[in-house]
């Protein structure tokens, strides 16, 4: 029997939806009362591995953090200083002096919290129609199956037809085009985590508001959403990052140098100053990287906490 | 409860349920239509055609750009790095990602800090990772190249990024530190649906570590292992944010991958028509590579059964 496409790109989907419950794994794991514990020098080196392994994947944002508040001179030191001597934090000073990488910031927020907000908007419309309706009308139907094989064209496939499109129409250096656009990259996304949301409980909970006379609407705001509130949650974490990150077609459609994001400004700073001033260079890494982490570690208490109330599934 | 549902014809402000449908799903579909169907039309019509990059104006029948596509010793050459690129980053990935929630699974003490540590690099921005790697492998303050000569790996400073032999391998490793976290995650919480008693009833036969591994954790990964390797495939091959801000391509095109040869045709040698006929081949590629992907997910959800 041979599976319709959509139905693997589903599967697909839910496996690469992880986020949509970043806590669970940590939250649920652990082994049973009954599971036996490895003893001796086959333990000793799975503690050994752990080493390596956190070694290696965090050493290097802690070197950056590191490099971020030490003076150039000590910087630029051969063999490099392991153990800062001095602390300053001259490197942020620097940066934010000069206004460009204040615009840059304030160009990524907007565009990092317009695109999550255009695209929740538009999903939680998208999801509800799939998940009420796809039974009954085939255009909801297909509409959830088509946006999910549209979640799986890279980006760059689409480069020279949308700049063709956004160049044509004279749309250049204007980031609503940009909010559109991840908007409509990340939607699939969107619609696959929040319509399994709006399924189950939520139905019930739903009809009892509206026979107690809510409205639709009013039951969507009332009852729905809230319901869904993790699930809106983890999946305006994912947009707000890729928003955030994306370079190449805020590259492509950013010019102006006041309109540049973290990601096209940044990288311009470390081709210009980045053998001099390593520390300067560090410091906006730190500065970049720090929204979305922070995001990262407050949605995963919240999804934790949202599991743990038990409000849906 | 079933009241509401089925004979309710008028919802909200007296739409009926189909015209609600229809509202709600307009501007989404709208959007999907002209920023992904649309192009996805247009890039296979501009594939057909030379077209001029200043006006957008479609002129004589570009057949010969696919002719161009199987010629071009450049594009040749960027597929082969594609292939490189992918191959080395899956293997790695995949092989790492695995080992890697093993340890996180064994209930080892600090494992729920751990497991949220091992996440970060994959929330870190593609730029931030630039910037931190090329400071840890540049060759003159680089800790790498100080580490690897002090245990004598190596015995002068390495220019990882700039040098043609090694820019492909660096490139592969820093993409590997951001995306591996994924296939940890993904088979991390496949390994906590393995039911125990598979386990306590394989070492009843006195079945080993080893064996164990073997004959009950890999085929009960394998599905969601398969599945978030085809993803990471496609997103790999066709990556452009990490690799372009690592190298920009070079030097001397050693890291120009197709993604990367699309953009510098549509823009640095503005020909719009080669590019498309570039990109309609390579997503071609895509659809070919995922069927030994398709297969061997459908062979091992069998193995559930």
């Amino acid at each position: 029997m041979t599976a319709a496409p959509a139905t693997l790109v589903r599967r697909l989907v839910t496996v690469a939806g992880w986020n949509d419950r970043p806590g669970a794994p940590a939250a649920s794991g652990g082994p049973g009362p009954k599971r036996r514990r490895p003893r001796g020098a086959f333990r000793l080196g799975q503690y050994a591995a752990l080493a390596v392994i956190l070694a290696m994947v965090d050493l290097p944002l802690l070197w950056m953090v590191l490099t971020s508040v030490r003076p150039d001179q000590d910087i630029v030191q051969y063999p490099p200083q392991l153990v800062p001597r001095s602390l300053t934090l001259d490197n942020f000073r620097t940066l934010f002096a000069d206004g460009a990488f204040t615009r840059y910031l304030v160009n990524s927020g907007l565009l990092a919290v317009g695109s999550t907000v255009v695209t929740l908007v538009l999903g939680v419309f998208a999801a509800y129609a799939v998940a009420r309706f796809g039974r009954r009308f085939r255009i909801a139907r297909w509409f959830g199956e088509l946006s999910l094989l549209a979640y799986l064209i890279p980006g760059i496939l689409l480069l020279v037809p949308i700049a063709q499109l956004v160049n044509g129409a004279g749309l250049a250096n204007q980031p609503p085009v940009l909010i559109v656009l991840y908007a409509a990259h990340m939607l699939p996304f969107a619609i696959w985590v929040l319509r399994s949301y709006f399924r189950g409980e939520t139905v019930d909970l739903e009809e009892a508001a509206m026979v107690d006379g809510c409205s639709r609407f009013g039951a969507l705001r009332r009852v729905v959403l809230p319901q869904a509130l993790p699930g809106l949650v983890s999946t305006g974490v994912f947009v707000f990052n890729m928003a955030w990150s994306e370079y190449m077609f805020a590259a492509t459609f950013l010019t102006e140098q006041s309109k540049l994001t973290l990601s096209v400004g940044v990288s311009n700073l470390l081709d210009e100053t980045g053998v001099n001033s390593w520390g300067l260079i560090m410091a906006a890494g730190v500065v970049t990287v720090l929204p979305p982490l922070i995001l990262y570690v407050l949605a995963q208490r919240r999804l934790v906490e949202g599991l743990g109330e038990g409000a849906v599934r | 409860m079933t009241v509401a549902s089925k004979r309710a014809p008028r919802s909200a402000a007296g739409l009926s349920d189909r015209a609600l449908a229809g509202l709600l799903l307009l501007a989404p579909a709208l959007v999907l239509l002209v920023l992904v169907a649309y192009p996805s039309a247009l890039a296979v019509l501009s594939s057909l055609f030379h077209v001029d990059f200043v006006t957008g104006a479609r002129r004589s029948p570009g057949g010969a750009n696919y002719l161009t596509v199987f010629t071009d010793p450049a594009i040749r050459a960027a597929t082969w790095r594609t292939i490189a690129w992918s191959v080395g980053n899956l293997a790695i990935q995949v092989v790492a990602g695995v080992a890697c929630a093993l340890v996180l699974n064994a209930g080892l003490r600090g494992q729920t800090l751990a497991r949220g540590l091992v996440l970060f690099p994959y929330m870190v921005p593609a730029v931030v990772a630039t910037l931190i790697f090329r400071y840890l492998f540049n060759d003159v303050t680089g800790l790498v190249n100080y580490l690897s000569q002090q245990v004598g790996l190596i015995d002068q400073p390495v220019n990882f990024l700039g040098d043609p032999d090694t820019v492909l391998p660096t490139l592969i490793l820093v993409n590997c530190w951001k995306y591996t976290p994924f296939i940890t995650l993904i088979v991390l919480a496949r390994l906590q649906t393995v039911p125990r008693s598979l386990y306590d009833a394989a070492r009843l036969d006195g079945a080993g570590r080893l064996a164990l591994f073997r004959s009950i954790t890999l085929p009960w990964i394998a599905p969601s292992l398969l599945a978030a390797a085809l993803l990471r495939t496609i997103w790999t091959a066709y990556d452009f944010d990490l690799p372009y801000l690592l190298a920009y391509g070079g030097p001397v095109d050693a890291s120009t991958t197709l993604a990367i040869q699309i953009r510098k045709v549509a823009f640095d040698q503005q020909d719009i028509g080669l590019a498309s006929a570039l990109s309609v081949c390579f997503a071609i590629l895509l659809v070919a590579a995922a069927v030994p992907y398709v297969r061997s997910f459908r062979r091992s959800e069998q193995w559930m059964r």
